[in-house]
């Protein structure tokens, strides 16, 4: 009945959106609209297309696509891109039209450091959207990084109210959201765990990736599904004219991508493949030492990806899209005596998508999409085999509209359906003469649906407003669930240069992730809403001031924000989460509050860029009593291990001349909370063996480790092209570069005297994980 | 727990490759202080009562992590093992066991080490007990310092290991070692729980394998636990089956989650699930059946 209520209600605001655009509108307009590419063909989001003589402009959209709506006559449109040579079209218009630019890279002497795909300060200061932040891989390729290794979920956790999981590690907790609140989304297609090794390394090779979109708050209405953050990542599209080779040799991976034209000018296509090679290494190790006695072998691990794009130009209304993804982390460990265990783990995905231009006001994508993780550990001996295994696999079907009624309405709509197949847990133990026969398979499915709205209202020179409505629901077995999640955020002009912006967003999440952990772990299970798991929800209001200073040099803003949430899920002490028929008793229930105000000042062009930010944060939970249990600390509240107090980020890139460019990122945050033992107590258990100390937890998170700190270095050197051409650069970094002791545990070991080895004492030891770390990467592009 | 310790091993393997390996260079360790907050000792018992054995029991208490001095400044006394390790006794608890029926037993504060088993005990009984299946038993204890401490358990029913087995590799040298097979079968009224102990000569020693087994997935069939390839032709190996109650497997899972968190930067700490009241510990009955096998 409140379904029912709800569903009237979203459609009857649809329609007011889809006619309110009609409101005062009186001189004729018309739209022009088309895609931007460079001279490669690949397209070029966030790309201006502006009449300056009429103050009208617009952006490109992450395809390359505008639409600008414009009154009927004459007009000069001018079309820039950082790093590009303009364009100016003069263009009579008495009808709706399309129109697509092909813009050339331009031999300035900033050359390849430009950050491209930017959108300018101006941009950026007069968009409605508000918490969101945009990063292309160019600009991630010149920092520096762990190992080398290019990773721009990393490059993301330098922006405010944005923290990592720990030293190395590519998990992203976004304004108190944990990791698995995240929407990770590669080409509009879901990404379950981004995740390499654990989560020192993110699943996005940095040859495919063309930009990525991180949304903090104010999420528009075509993103659903998770609390905390929208990261959309852009693949690249590849070369329409030419074949083009494109690789790097690191520390740890290779690359190698070939992309060039389907048919020329019409498509083109793009592979990447990376893998690591530890495990060549370690093999070489086991070899040397395998007739040692005493030697253990070092397991064999490496991970590989490949990325697949294409794109083919139908006709003049139609074009195709296809988005491939396939990644694999390998462990495998073979004892000298015989017995063989392997784990392996990773993503798969692709997606079509079809889009089709209705006319220049309305453009639809329609997309068919497959995502699946999944993760299977076994071993055996003998006649004994052994098998553990999770998977998630996800068929969805969405479409979305882009409308441009008039100039003063952009209207986005659309609807997705997604399948989900939980297989929550599937355990083995068998031996081939029967006497061991143990089996468990956990399956569940689920359909999730989202329909939405969302009208970006264009009221005056000075004010702009977005609203907002997605109707969410999820289904499994008999249990069924919806909410109704209202979308707005506003701008007001006080000034050219300067902007107050506020935003509110409501989001649901059907999913969950259990993880029985505080890192992001392979063995990590997703989990449907049930009865007894209700979905989970959070609502965030935010605002903030923007200031274009220095010429339009740099922008400063200031955003607060509040984020609370309810049916957030945690675990009892000592829950099993394996092959668990009944994984529902196992949780708990609590809510959780994030509030916090970053501050942000960046720079965009010039020889030197970079930005400042600074967010002073709180994230707290809180676990009541339930279930028998006595909640977690005791019903207290308590800061989950992501909190920090303080953030700061501060992030340069300098081109020296036209070959030579420096970069250095340094990070500063509060330590993190985590749990020591308070006391200990000693056990003998059933036989003499040895008194252990066992030690006791009364508080979760009741201990700060110490502040965080950490200079990276980077240096990026093009070498002088072959005589066959092309591009290579040695690119160096170093990583803690003032080799900084971070605390990445502690814990308690006994003291011994070295001379009786006798128990001394007690004392507290901190680990670090990563020294002062140097490497170097050779590119090339040909 | 069905994933036994083969399969935790790969896990544990799997970290140490991605984080421990890195992590585990010396110069990456060092001394920090520590300023804990207040932490207040508590009794804690440790008591494993057994048909026809004398009852025997340890009480101790828990003490600051860093601390000794704070149970030492209360009057308790410091018990210094061989190794050096300390365990601090309470000298002023009296506990009382009450028996199938309700008759209360005293049992005597006594400090001492049991010469069969080489464990050390603080109170004793004088007589063997007497426990069959279903009966209750009940702990008392309590100090002159008002920490009293309370606890009952039922004495688990009598599960038999069917057989055991060990067949070698292929190969040969050093590299020729055997697995170990046991089996028992699992009764299906019940929910029950297992502890399975492998030791190669005196039980004494250290266990060789030590896993918790819940019948979750096999209520109600025949089990078997299978060791990686670990014993050499010569060795004894007595497999011991425990037939737990759901509150000591709980302990038992507890204190290992506890000790593993002490140092896994993956793991999530566990607060101790003791069965007794007023403290913390254990106090139970053990029911097990054994088998010693000679490996040709």
């Amino acid at each position: 009945m409140i379904r029912d209520a709800l569903l009237r209600n979203f459609i009857l605001i649809s329609v007011l959106l889809a006619t309110f655009p009609r409101w005062g509108w009186a001189q004729a307009q018309h739209v022009l609209s088309g895609v931007v590419r460079g001279s490669d063909g690949g397209v070029l989001p966030g790309a201006s297309v502006a009449v300056p003589a009429l103050g009208l402009g617009t952006a490109t959209e992450a395809d390359g696509h505008y639409k600008l709506s414009l009154p009927e006559g004459a007009q000069q449109v001018v079309v820039s891109f950082v790093g590009y040579t303009s364009q100016t079209l003069s263009v009579n218009l008495h009808r709706s039209q399309q129109h697509s630019f092909t813009l050339a890279a331009a031999a300035s002497e900033l050359g390849e450091v430009v950050v491209r795909g930017e959108q300018t300060l101006k941009e950026k200061l007069q968009t409605t959207q508000m918490g969101v932040e945009h990063l292309s891989i160019r600009e991630a390729k010149l920092l520096p990084a762990l190992f080398g290794e290019v990773d721009i979920l990393k490059t993301l956790q330098l922006k405010p109210g944005v923290q990592s999981g720990g030293e190395g590690s590519s998990g992203l907790f976004v304004r108190g959201g944990s990791a698995d609140q995240n929407l990770v989304l590669v080409d509009n297609v879901l990404v379950y765990n981004p995740n390499h090794l654990f989560g020192l390394f993110s699943v996005f090779n940095s040859d495919a990736v063309q930009s990525v979109d991180l949304y903090k708050s104010g999420f528009p209405a075509q993103f659903g599904g998770r609390l905390s953050s929208v990261v959309d990542v852009k693949l690249r599209e590849g070369d329409r004219e030419k074949f083009v080779t494109t690789g790097g040799i690191g520390l740890i991976s290779s690359r190698l991508s070939f992309e060039g034209p389907i048919k020329k000018g019409k498509g083109s296509f793009i592979v990447s493949g990376r893998r690591t090679y530890f495990d060549v290494f370690t093999r070489a190790l086991n070899r040397v030492n395998a007739n040692k006695e005493d030697y253990t072998p070092i397991p064999d691990y490496y991970f590989y990806d490949f990325n697949a794009k294409a794109n083919y130009t139908l006709g003049e209304k139609d074009q195709l899209f296809f988005t491939g993804y396939l990644g694999r982390d390998v462990f495998g460990f073979t004892s000298p005596n015989g017995f063989q265990a392997a784990f392996t783990w990773g993503n798969t995905l692709g997606a079509l998508r079809w889009q089709h231009v209705f006319s220049p006001r309305l453009t639809a994508n329609t997309s068919a999409s497959i995502t699946s993780y999944k993760y299977n550990l076994g071993n055996s001996i003998d006649q004994f085999s052994f098998n553990l295994g999770s998977t998630i696999l996800d068929y969805t079907a969405r479409t979305d509209f882009d409308y441009v009624p008039n100039d003063r309405h952009t209207i986005k709509f659309g609807a997705l359906v997604t399948a989900h197949n939980f297989g929550v847990g599937r355990l083995q133990r068998n031996s081939q003469d029967n006497s061991l026969n143990v089996n468990s398979d956990v399956n569940y499915l689920g359909q999730e649906a989202g329909l939405y709205a969302s009208d970006n209202i264009k009221v005056n020179d000075k004010f702009q407003t977005e609203l907002g409505l997605r109707l969410s629901g999820f289904q499994s077995g008999t249990d069924h669930f919806a909410g109704l999640e209202p979308r707005a955020a506003a701008r007001y002009s006080l000034s050219d240069k300067v902007a107050l912006k506020a935003s509110y967003a409501l989001m649901y999440q059907y999913v969950h992730l259990v993880s029985n952990s505080g890192a992001s772990l392979p063995t990590d299970i997703w989990y449907p809403s049930r009865l007894s798991v209700k979905p989970e929800r959070s609502q965030q209001v935010s605002s903030g001031v923007s200031f274009l200073l220095g010429d339009g040099k740099f922008l400063l803003t200031d955003e607060v924000y509040y984020k609370w949430a309810n049916n957030q899920i945690d675990f009892k002490d000592g829950a099993q989460i394996f092959a668990n028929n009944n994984l529902d008793t196992q949780f708990l229930f609590g809510r959780g509050w994030a509030y916090g105000n970053e501050l942000y000042l960046e720079k965009k062009t010039g020889k030197t860029t970079g930005w400042i930010g600074y967010t002073l944060a709180w994230t707290k939970r809180n676990f009541p009593p339930q279930l028998g249990t006595s909640g977690i600390n005791n019903g207290q509240d308590f800061y989950p291990n992501y909190d920090r107090r303080h953030n700061l980020n501060i992030v340069v890139i300098h081109q020296l001349n036209t070959r030579l460019s420096l970069t250095a990122s340094f990070v500063y945050t509060s330590g993190a909370p985590t749990t020591l033992p308070l006391g200990r107590f000693a056990t003998q258990d059933i036989y003499q063996g040895g008194i252990q100390a066992v030690p006791v937890y009364p508080d979760r998170n009741s201990y700060r480790m110490i502040p965080y700190h950490r200079l990276d270095l980077g240096l990026v050197y093009k070498l002088r092209p072959t005589r066959i051409g092309g591009d290579r650069d040695l690119t160096f970094s170093i990583y803690n570069a003032y080799n900084r002791r971070n605390a990445y545990f502690i814990y308690f070991e006994q003291t011994r005297d070295k001379a009786t080895d006798q128990v001394t004492g007690y004392r507290a030891q901190q680990v670090s994980l990563f020294p002062f770390i140097p490497s170097v990467t050779y590119n090339f592009k040909f | 727990m069905i994933i036994g310790t083969v399969n935790k091993r790969i896990l544990t393997l799997a970290l140490a490759g991605g984080v421990g390996l890195l992590a585990g260079c010396k110069s990456l360790q060092n001394d920090v202080n520590v300023p804990l907050p207040y932490y207040a000792n508590q009794l804690v018992a440790e008591c494993y009562l057994q048909n026809g054995a004398i009852p025997r029991l340890t009480i101790t208490e828990s003490v600051p992590y860093l601390d000794d001095g704070q149970a030492i400044a209360a009057g308790s006394q410091v018990l210094a093992l061989s190794n050096g390790q300390t365990v601090q006794l309470p000298t002023d608890v009296t506990v009382t066991l009450t028996l199938p029926g309700g008759r209360p037993l005293p049992l005597r504060y006594s400090p001492g080490v049991d010469k069969a088993t080489g464990k050390y005990y603080t109170h004793v009984g004088t007589t063997p007990l007497v426990a069959q299946a279903g009966q209750q038993f009940g702990l008392d204890a309590q100090d002159k310092r008002g920490r009293h401490l309370t606890g009952t358990t039922i004495v688990p029913t009598f599960i038999r290991i069917d057989s055991t087995q060990y067949k070698y590799n292929a190969l040969t040298g050093v590299n020729k070692k055997a697995y170990f097979v046991t089996k028992w079968t699992d009764p299906g009224a019940t929910r029950d729980f297992y502890r399975l102990m492998l030791h190669k000569g005196k039980p004494a020693n250290n266990s060789e394998t030590d896993n918790l087994v819940d019948d979750r997935l096999f209520n109600g069939q025949s089990y078997s636990q299978v060791t990686t390839y670990r014993f050499v032709p010569g060795d004894t190996v007595t497999a011991t089956l425990y037939h737990l109650d759901s509150l000591y497997y709980d302990f038992r899972v507890s204190v290992r989650n506890a000790r593993n968190a002490n140092g896994n930067p993956f793991a999530q700490p566990s607060s101790i699930h003791s069965n007794v009241q007023g403290g913390l510990g254990i106090f139970t009955v053990l029911v097990s059946d054994q088998r010693t096998v000679y490996l040709k």
